[in-house]
Order: C-alpha cells, then structure tokens, then sequence
C-alpha cells in the first residue's frame, strides 16, 4: 500500500511546475477569509480570476476529461495540486461551486453530448458559478417528494415553485435543479434535472439568516439562500438524463454528495488549533494541563480516522474500485466527528471558543466558526439518520439484495 | 497512491482464508478453545510448514523476508478466525525483538529454528504491577560471574504455554536486560490462567540459572523498536476480527426473524451493524497506514499509538454490538461469537492498552516538551 508516496521524478517535476505556478498566478490582494460569510464580493472576484486561471490549466476540475476542459489528471498529480494549493491556504475549487463537484460528474455519465460539449468546458474552466437546487420547504431527508415543478409548452418547460438552502454569496450563472415533470406519474417516475440559466425572468433569489452557510461541500458558500421560480421558461434543451428519468440521474449527483468522491487532506484546523495549545500565552500553555492534553490526543485520533476514511474514497472514486457503504460512512464520520471535535476545542479552550472578536479571539475567529459549523454541518447532503438508511442499504442489513452505489464516473 | 494490496498480498490472503476456513473452522476453534494452551501439534505443523513464522525474518538467518504489510494481511486472516496460538507472539514479536536486540551469533542460532516452527519464543515483560512501560519491569536478574540467576514472577503473559524459549526483561544494576531462557529450564514453571481469558499464563522464575551468553544485546529501548512494527501487525488481526463480527451479525440480520420480518429491517439493529463497520474500516486505516510508514521508513509513532487506541477500542466495542444484534445467541458458546468476545478483551491490554497509547501519542505530538 502506498498512502501517499514520495513523488516519482515525473511528480516531483510536476509538483515543482505546480508550486511556482502558485507562487505566480495567485492574484494580489487574496485574503485568506476565514468566515466566508464574511467574503467580500472583491475577494470573490479575486477567488473566480484564480478559478479561471487553473481552469486554463486543467486544474480546476483534474478529474474531468481534458476534452472538456479538465486535467485527466493521474490520481498522484491531484494529490500534488491539492497539497500545493493547500500549502498556501486554498482550495480547489477556490469558491462554493456544486457545478464542477456535482453537477458535471452528474452530466458526465446522463448528459447528452451535446450537453457535455455545451455545459461542462465553462464548469471546468471555471467560466461560470453552478449552484444545486434540490432541497423544498417540504422536501428535506425525502428528496423525491420535491414539489416545484416543469410544465412542457413548446420548446420551453415552465417552472414554478420554491427550492431551499441554496447556493452562496455573490450569485451564479447557473443552477442545477431536479423539478417534477409529471405531476401524474408515480414516485421516482416524475423527475427531470435542468441546467437553468440564472437571467432568466421570474428567478427570485432571496438570502436565509442561518446559524452558518458552511457544509459539507468543500468551500464554505457565504450564505444560503431560497430560490423562487415564478413562471421562469427554461429551454427543453436544458433537461439533461431523460425526462422522467431524474431519480436514476439522482444516484449520481447523490453519490457524489454524500461524500463516495472523498476528498484530501486533513481539516487545517486541527493542525492549528494544537499548535495554538501549544503556545505559551501569560506565561501559560493548554497542553500544560493533563486534562487538556486528553482531549487533544482524543481529537487528534478523531481526525485522523475521518482524513482516511476521505482518502479512502478519493482514491476508489478516481481508481474505479467497486464502492458500497463508503461515501455515507465518510459522511456520517465528517459529520459526526467534526461535531465531536468542535466540542472538545470547546470544552478545552473554554468560552474563547464563542467569541468573534480582534482582542481576545483565538485563530482569527476560527474556532467560533467551527462551533458554528459542526452543527450546521449535520445535515447538508443528508442527515447522519439518512446516511445510515444508505449504509444500511448498500451494506445488506435485514435483506439479500444490496442497493448498489451511484456511478460517478 | 495505492490503497490495494499487491500480488503478493492478495497471495497470502487467499492462501489464509483458505488455511482459516478449512483447518480452523469453527469447530476446530471451539476445541481450541477447551485447551489450556490453545495450540494443538497438528495444527502447528501446518503453520509452521506455511512458512509463516519465517515472514518476518530475513533471508539469511532462514526466513523470508517479507515486508510488515504482507505479515499484517496474513494476521488479519487469522483475526478472522479467530485463531489463537503463538504465532504473534513468536513469529512477530520475538522475531522482531531478536532482530533488534540479539548478538549476531543469537540471530544465527535462534532465528533459523524460529523461522521453522521448530522452536517457538514468547516474550516475557509484564508482571503484576501490570504495564508496559519500562518503570513496570521490575524483576532482578542477578550477576553470577558471567553468567546470571532469575527470580520473580511474569504475569499476563501471552501464549507462553506452547513456548520452547522465553524472551524475559529483568533489571540487571538497575537497566533492563533481555535473556533467552529455556521454557523447561528448571525452576520455570508456566501456568495458564482460566477465565475471560484466552492463551494467557503466570510464569514463574524460581532460581533459574541463565548463560551469559543467553544475555540480548540491548535492553528496552530495543524492545520498543521491536515492538513499533509488531503492535500494528496485531492490530490487524484485530481488524480481520471486526470484519468477522461484521459479516456474523449482517447475516445474522437477514436470517433472523422476529415480528415477522429479518430483524436487520429495524433501524435500531442497523444501527448496531453499522457501528461495527464503523469500528472494522477505523482498525483497519488507521492499521495499515501505520504499516505503510513503517515499510517506508518513515516515523511512524503517531500512527502506531492511533492504530493501537483505534484497533483495541474497535475489537472491544465491535464485539459488544455484535452482542446487541444477536442476543441469547450470541452468548451461546457454541455458535462462536464469544470466541472473539474473549479474544477482544485478552488483546485488549497487549502491547499497551488505548490509555497507555492516548499517553505515548501526547509525546508523539510534542504536547510534552521532551
């Protein structure tokens, strides 16, 4: 096994061009903002150039086929670039985009040509923002039962109705969207996924006051918001997978979602928050306590469980090995331990860990952040009970035939 | 990146499967089970002509030379089982202890036989101040010319019953010392001890006369780095362990009707096997990435201390939710659950218990200053 291995002469060489292209190509004036809700419409304007210039490297997306516009990197070199970026405090993508994380993959196995061609070189060149609408008022853990729905007249389908939970700060140029096209057929018989330009007339973004934006899905979104369709005519050619065909297209964006894609690296807040421990301050430090350095060791050991559970999923994801139980068991983990352990820097640093505040907060305010996060974090791409149904499911509890996981590639 | 095991691993977890399912089915595990040293000739035979005992040693002194990783695929297997018996404890740690601490002549007279199963080495450490850290090594090994005289008493010592030579740490002028000592040396006597307990003795040292020439090398800080490498290959057996638990309790939930339906259709039975997964893939990562750095030569202290906290805990606890699924069975010795029941709780403390380990992770992430 190999977890991680020292780079061969090709990676070396391939982390060398990486690392100078940071060094260069990072625009001036990128602030590390901690709270992206706190993310100015600047700073965002920074994040999107940075996007487009990786996107004009393949970088942006390095899983994604470079006809489209990704790398069609070797799972070693996306392993380099998602170290190097991190290196200097980013990520890749370097803002909330479900376009390049969700909605391609879901266009790559469903969509048309004609819809690869069209929707995914903008998603990986970083040209446009994506966001998911799934989530109703009365559609949470029960996704099929969305009610917003897409009337055909013509060449356009109208929507109506209400989406929940959407999205980020600044906008997006497209939202990807799973609607009811037959109001009269059965459950799972009456769904259909569009890629809905967001200048259409009749679209009504309005913003949500919530404890965080933050989830599960890589970059932190600013906020949420609720999106209102009113009467908003969509070109049929925008229905990707087959009418009526949206939950089988589902498993896909769902797979993805709940976490079967993993991801890299470790949360940085916990590298920080023990060095932080570490550090003398009046003459006194956390780890000077017996008690303290327990419960360090403890999230220490939390952590480490739910890095490789990430990995895990990362390399089968992007190696083709046959998946189960593994992207739900990452998401329960992430969100379970990242609640765990939230609590623990809590319980340890005391009621430094609530405050935002330039005199006495510790870590620029990331510690209040992630109290806040950890809770929030509980149920975006399914709730710890639904991630357990889908373990349960995929691993055969109480029946023979096991529910197999969406492809997602 | 490459999570897969390689060709020759996959070899070696076939050819165990195939060793555990047809020579220590559950049978032959629950006759195991009635002996005071769970271990018969028959079945050491076998092991010893798979070459097992000889992974861990290089070439030259007669082994094979494998890496830990491949010895860790084949302990997994064996936790599946789960099948007891010295191999661990010769093959792995004493085997890894000789190889840290033995003089060159030690290796060439020990570690061929060792490699063969003709001669089986149990290490002796803990007594009954019990602990694994060097404070708790407290018995006197005293200077007779160049040669010495043991006496004490080794507790909790595991699977010394089939031993032909112990590895024991006695203090000689205050500093540990290793020595190699016959099992049937007069004045040693080894005692199985009964209860929740599997293959673990008291050994006592009555005036036991030992050569020089039986002295190891190096002390503790030698057993220590034996042990890096030896204590995420037992983990791994502890992994194979929760995946036999795992697959006993699915099939259990299919099989199994109450209210008229399987009784794994009920979330809260789900809920129980998917905390035992949970705890199989947590032992089993955490295991082999430790393995992978210690191949690779890099330091691997933080991961073994994880693996150890995360495998003990895991073995324990995916025990008692596999009894939460099966209920009155599941305390039935013979339908075999409580065989690992056992085994989880006997391995538990080997090498150091989750808290012996949380404390050595404070060092390994300098949350002490050295």
């Amino acid at each position: 096994m190999d977890f991680a291995s020292e780079d061969n002469e090709e990676q070396a060489a391939f982390r060398k061009v990486v690392r100078e292209w940071m060094q260069t190509k990072i625009p001036n004036g990128m602030e590390h903002t901690i709270d992206t809700g706190d993310l100015t419409l600047e700073q965002y304007q920074l994040r999107r150039e940075l996007g487009r210039r990786l996107g004009a490297q393949g970088w942006l997306y390095p899983t994604m086929p470079k006809k489209y516009g990704g790398g069609e990197l070797p799972v070693e070199n996306v392993v380099i670039l998602h170290e190097e970026i991190g290196r200097v405090g980013f990520s890749i993508p370097p803002y909330y985009d479900a376009g390049g994380r969700m909605a391609a993959p879901t266009i790559l196995v469903w969509g048309s040509e004609e819809h690869k061609d069209r929707f995914l070189p903008p998603i990986c060149k970083g040209l446009v923002r994506t966001w998911q609408l799934l989530t109703e008022p009365g559609a949470g853990s029960d996704l099929a039962g969305v009610k917003t729905t897409a009337r055909r007249d013509g060449n356009d389908y109208v929507l109506n109705g209400q989406k929940v939970y959407v999205g980020s700060s600044h906008g997006a140029d497209f939202s990807w969207t799973v609607v009811v096209t037959d109001p009269d057929a059965k459950r799972h018989e009456n769904l259909s996924w569009f890629m809905i330009p967001m200048d259409l007339p009749g679209i009504t973004v309005t913003p949500l006051d919530l404890l965080t934006a933050g989830g599960e899905g890589g970059t932190g979104s600013g906020v949420k918001n609720t999106v209102f369709f009113d009467d908003v005519r969509v070109p049929a050619e925008n229905l990707v997978g087959g009418e009526n065909n949206g939950w089988k297209v589902a498993t896909t964006h769902l797979e993805v979602e709940h976490g079967g894609a993993g991801r890299f690296g470790d949360r940085a807040i916990i590298n920080e928050f023990i060095e932080f421990c570490k550090e003398s301050h009046n003459g006194h430090a956390i780890v000077d306590s017996q008690e303290s350095r327990e419960k360090i060791v403890d999230l220490y050991i939390e952590s480490q469980v739910t890095r490789l559970f990430a990995m895990r999923n990362y390399w089968m994801a992007y190696t083709d090995q046959p998946r189960s139980y593994e992207g739900s068991q990452y998401s329960l983990r992430r969100k379970l331990s990242g609640l765990d352990i939230s609590e623990k820097m809590f319980d340890i640093v005391g009621p430094y860990a609530l405050i935002k505040d330039e005199k006495w907060a510790p870590l620029k305010n990331a510690l209040e952040l992630f109290q806040r996060e950890g809770i929030t974090a509980l149920h975006p791409g399914a709730t710890t009970d639904i991630q357990r149904v889908i373990m349960a499911r995929r691993i055969g509890i109480g029946r023979r035939e096991v529910e197999k996981a969406g492809k997602i590639r | 990146m490459d999570l897969s095991l390689n060709e020759t691993q996959l070899l070696i977890k076939e050819m165990t499967s195939d060793f555990v399912r047809n020579d220590c089915d559950k049978d032959t595990l629950l006759d195991l089970d009635l002996l005071p040293a769970p271990m018969t000739d028959d079945l050491w035979r076998k092991i010893a002509e798979l070459g097992w005992m000889g992974m861990m040693i290089p070439e030259e002194y007669g082994g094979t030379g494998n890496s830990y990783t491949d010895v860790a695929v084949l302990y997994e297997e064996l936790g599946r089982g789960p099948v007891p018996g010295p191999m661990f404890a010769s093959g792995v740690l004493s085997a890894s202890i000789i190889l840290e601490a033995g003089t060159a002549s030690q290796k060439k007279d020990w570690l061929p036989e060792l490699a063969t199963g003709t001669r089986v080495f149990v290490t002796a450490i803990t007594e009954a101040q019990y602990g694994w850290t060097e404070r708790h090594v407290q018995m006197i090994a005293v200077a007779k010319g160049s040669d010495y005289n043991l006496s004490g008493v080794k507790l909790f010592v595991q699977d010394a019953a089939n031993a032909t030579d112990l590895l024991v740490a006695a203090r000689v002028d205050g500093e540990v010392a290793l020595f190699r000592i016959d099992a049937k040396a007069s004045g040693v006597s080894i005692r199985p001890l009964d209860g929740f307990i599997s293959g673990t003795t008291e050994i006592i040292f009555d005036n036991v006369a030992v050569s020089g020439a039986d002295r190891l090398n190096d002390g503790w800080d030698a057993f220590e780095r034996a042990a890096q490498p030896a204590i995420p290959i037992l983990c791994a057996y502890k992994a194979g362990a929760c995946g036999a638990i795992f697959d006993l309790s699915v099939e259990y939930s299919r099989e199994r009707q109450q209210f008229g339906q399987p009784i794994g259709r009920f979330q809260r039975v789900q809920d129980h096997i998917i905390h035992i997964v949970n705890y199989l893939d947590s032992a089993r990562w955490t295991t082999y990435e430790a393995l992978w750095k210690l191949d690779a030569g890099m330091d691997a202290a933080s991961c073994v201390h994880t693996a150890k906290v995360v495998s003990s805990d895991s073995y324990l606890r995916a025990c008692d939710f596999g009894h939460e699924v099966h209920a009155g069975i599941g305390v039935v010795r013979e339908y075999g659950l409580t065989l690992h029941t056992k085994m989880s709780r006997t391995l538990f403390h080997h090498l150091g218990a989750p808290t012996h380990h949380r404390k050595a992770l404070e060092r390994a992430l300098n949350l002490i200053p050295a």
